[in-house]
């Protein structure tokens, strides 16, 4: 009984230690990696739209059961495109994106703004080339295929998860961009097209 | 001290070759796996690794007395999980750039094998300088064997070396995936055993105290 009251105490006093201890430095350092992030998603958003002088959110929306936001950008009071933030459930994480589309539903940029997918495997959705894929594809085109493709998606080898994670946030930012601009979801999303 | 010299450099030799962790120990093999698809990834892990496993290991030598030997497995795991969680927070808040590369790694170290084994094995039975040095010959030892395993598998699983290409065509794809890294350890673990077996033969550990 006495053994057991000290291993307790032991342990607890460990575990104190180290709350106390972590707490600390979360308190010292959240506060700067909040703010690096949001000046992180400023830059991506004005990359996404270079022509845009201004960039303002719209709408929040939620995609992936996660809250995101809906962007408008205009050029001298005229809208050039929106940016849509989203995100997919992929193979370790959920993938937050930031999905560039322009008004005529045609995805023009993407950028991954964090994730913990595989190293070496699901990280590659970082890559240019994977990325460019989504450049001025339609709703109907963003679909994940595994071999070489002109209008689809091709998934990265050993990683269609993520691949597959990547696409359906981007599609899903269209289809609540059409949402948002058109009122109530369309029953039947542009079959006839 | 003076008699610790040799001592300590037998530490840092052990850690790369003879108890090198991946090709003698085997040791955390699923990660040297997991992440080992390139070089460049290899060295990231086995930094993030050298530094946690350093400071786990000052950590438990410096308050060995005080963890009851009852609790001492829930004890180290509770320091290696402080130290990555401290460095993850503070990587994400202050190195940005080296956290979007890294940081994807350093949440995977609570789980090493290698780490919790040298808190077990070494700090907990030995003092400060010794257990650092320990610590920081058992992470060079990992950190060579994920480059060399990274170097083998982009090398034949990409066609490419840190990034820049070698030889174009068809790369061999399995090297890659997990199946790959499993031939690629297995054969660098022969080719450890049988140049030392063959250039170095009789001065190899022979492993007691690691049965488990």
């Amino acid at each position: 009984m006495n053994d057991m009251l000290k291993i307790t105490v032991n342990l607890t006093v460990i575990c104190a230690l180290a709350g106390v201890i972590l707490a600390f430095v979360w308190a010292e350092t959240d506060p700067v990696r909040v703010a690096e992030e949001a000046r992180e998603r400023e830059l991506a958003l004005k990359e996404l739209m270079p022509s845009a002088d201004m960039i303002t959110p719209i709408k929040d929306v939620v995609i992936a059961d996660k809250e995101n936001v809906v962007y408008e950008a205009t050029a001298g009071g005229k809208t050039i495109g929106y940016v849509v933030s989203s995100a997919g459930k992929g193979y370790s994480s959920y993938i937050k994106l930031l999905v560039a589309v322009d008004p005529d539903y045609k995805v023009t940029g993407l950028a991954v703004l964090g994730h913990a997918e595989t190293p070496g495997l699901g990280d590659r959705i970082q890559e240019d080339w994977f990325k460019g894929q989504f450049a001025g594809k339609g709703v109907d085109n963003l679909v994940v295929v595994k071999q070489e493709t002109d209008t689809d998606i091709q998934a990265i080898s050993g990683a269609t998860i993520s691949s597959r994670a990547v696409t359906r946030g981007v599609k899903d930012a269209v289809i609540k961009l059409r949402e948002v601009r058109e009122g109530a979801a369309p029953p039947a999303p542009a079959a006839a097209k | 001290m003076d008699e610790k010299q040799p001592n300590l450099y037998n530490l840092i030799k052990n850690g790369i070759f003879s108890e090198n962790p991946v090709f003698k120990l085997a040791l955390s093999l699923c990660p040297a796996v997991a992440v080992t698809t390139t070089v460049k990834n290899g060295f990231l892990m086995g930094v993030a690794v050298l530094f946690v496993m350093t400071m786990v290991n000052i950590t438990v030598s410096i308050f060995k007395d005080f963890i009851n030997p009852k609790v001492r497995i829930p004890a180290y795991i509770l320091i290696i999980a402080l130290y990555v969680s401290m460095t993850d927070m503070v990587m994400a808040a202050y190195a940005r750039s080296a956290y979007k590369e890294m940081g994807l790694y350093i949440q995977l170290i609570v789980v090493f094998a290698i780490i919790i084994s040298r808190a077990e094995l070494f700090a907990s039975k030995n003092k400060v300088i010794p257990s650092a040095v320990d610590g920081i010959g058992m992470g060079l030892g990992f950190l060579f064997a994920l480059v060399l395993v990274g170097a083998v598998r982009e090398l034949i699983g990409k066609g490419s070396l840190l990034g820049y290409s070698i030889f174009g065509g068809d790369a061999v794809l399995i090297m890659v995936l997990p199946t790959g890294g499993f031939f690629a350890i297995g054969l660098l673990m022969g080719l450890f055993n049988w140049i030392e077996d063959k250039y170095f033969g009789g001065m190899s550990s022979p492993g007691g105290g690691h049965g488990h």
